[in-house]
């Protein structure tokens, strides 16, 4: 076992995990963050999808010994004081979920492509979303959330 | 057994940990392929050796022969790289076309050869370029062609005390062109059949290719160079008739492999089409397929 230090969401985690610990495990066993969500386990369908110094990356694939030292940012962070960003609202108001798994992931990936790209053509959005997986909503509504955030960019 | 990561602060102490622990030890690259095999339990190392705390290992140097990329470089900082872009730019083609976007974000260069898994994308057009590895061990150094790189299914040359450091791409000949072209189910997937192809034309109408390298990936047990269908197409005008012949030379040199997503005998169709794209791209100097990821 060994200790790790994280910083999720700009406040800083201990925590005791094997040293091979994965960084999915660590935030939902260990920190009790399950708004990461645990789906395929290899790095195909993204539901486990949270930022690494604003990169997205797929969570089940990142050893936590890596991220000490870096900033992890999950969908835990998006809302501030109870009221849920504008990203979230777009995807409310754009029946951009159903079942709702796969939506952590999706925001994330979503975050991590806007923070880079704030004016993204669908084309663009399409890539930035390659690595999220969603079997209900045929992902048209979360391309139009993502737009419509995108307009609303400044 | 609880598996024991090392954190090495120099390349130095990674080579001795390596050469202590040898093939007990895997070198842990961005750990996008590694990770899932140890889940699961195709591997049982006794030690994970993190190659990123190796500052080092990554990055790219311009030089005047060429490019040289440290192996823990990631495909994201390969498809941003003016330099590969200048240098190699059917490598960003290619770096573009693997996985997902959080895979390009933490898979590397490096790891990507070493794990060797036929239908990955960067094989194909680092054959094609003529690219070469570096391995280090507390014994030396060794440079290794890729041609020789290769030598099984998720087997290299890599010996159990080394670690590849180094991807070497020398400076394309004048006025070369090129095109990889992969063929998926989804854009995400590895590659049925991935086409690389550097040409160089020689100004002739119609054109004919003074230099030409084809670098085949997911049609045989490792990545080859089309050797035989190179040879057909050299100084030839490179007409549709000649292409096409040059093709069918091409899926006789794969070996393919039947699996769930493709049967041998498609994949060597595949070649065929692939090829032709390839090289019609090639000679465009641009390129036409791409799965919108170009």
């Amino acid at each position: 076992m060994a200790k790790l230090k994280l910083q999720v969401n700009g406040e800083s985690h201990e925590l005791e995990a094997s040293e091979t610990a994965l960084l999915l495990d660590a935030l939902r066993e260990g920190l009790g963050m399950t708004g990461t969500k645990r789906g395929c386990e290899t790095s195909h369908c993204g539901a486990c999808t949270v930022l690494l110094d604003g990169m997205a990356v797929h969570s089940c694939v990142v050893l936590a010994a890596r991220c000490e030292g870096k900033e992890i940012a999950t969908v835990e962070g998006l809302a501030q004081d109870g009221e849920l960003n504008e990203l979230q609202r777009l995807f409310l108001k754009h029946g951009a979920l159903q079942c709702g798994y796969c939506t952590p992931g999706m925001l994330m990936a979503a975050t991590a492509l806007l923070r880079r790209n704030p004016k993204p053509t669908l084309e663009e959005i399409k890539v930035g979303l390659d690595g999220n997986l969603c079997r209900c909503t045929g992902y048209t509504g979360i391309f139009e959330a993502i737009q419509a955030c995108a307009v609303g960019a400044k | 057994m609880e598996i024991k990561l090392f954190r090495p602060h120099s390349l130095e102490e990674a080579l001795s940990q390596r050469a202590q622990y040898g093939k007990d030890a895997l070198p842990l690259a961005g750990g996008q392929s590694l990770l899932v095999m140890l889940r699961n339990k195709l591997i049982d190392p006794q030690v994970l050796l993190d190659l990123e705390p190796l500052g080092e290992l990554r990055g790219l140097q311009a030089r005047a022969n060429g490019v040289s990329i440290g192996a823990m470089t990631t495909f994201f900082d390969l498809l941003y790289s003016s330099d590969v872009q200048n240098a190699a730019p059917i490598l960003a083609q290619a770096a573009a076309k693997v996985g997902s976007t959080a895979i390009r974000n933490l898979g590397t260069i490096g790891g990507n050869l070493c794990h060797n898994e036929p239908g990955a994308d960067l094989p194909p057009a680092l054959l094609a370029l003529n690219a070469s590895v570096e391995l280090r061990s507390r014994k030396g150094t060794r440079k290794v062609p890729l041609t020789e790189f290769f030598r099984g299914y998720f087997e290299t040359a890599v010996e159990a005390e080394e670690i590849l450091s180094r991807v070497e791409i020398p400076t394309l000949p004048k006025g070369a062109r090129g095109a990889y072209i992969k063929h998926a189910i989804t854009p995400e997937d590895l590659a049925i059949a991935g086409v690389a192809v550097v040409l160089v034309p020689d100004g002739k109408n119609p054109v004919s290719a003074s230099e030409l390298r084809i670098g085949l990936g997911g049609v045989a047990p490792v990545p080859l160079r089309a050797l035989k269908a190179e040879a057909a197409l050299n100084g030839t005008a490179l007409t549709d008739e000649a292409i096409g012949a040059a093709a069918e030379i091409a899926a006789s040199e794969a070996e393919p492999m039947s699996d769930p997503h493709a049967s041998a005998e498609y994949r060597r169709k595949m070649i065929k089409v692939l090829m032709r794209r390839a090289l019609a791209a090639a000679i465009e100097g641009g390129e036409r397929n791409g799965h919108g990821k170009a």
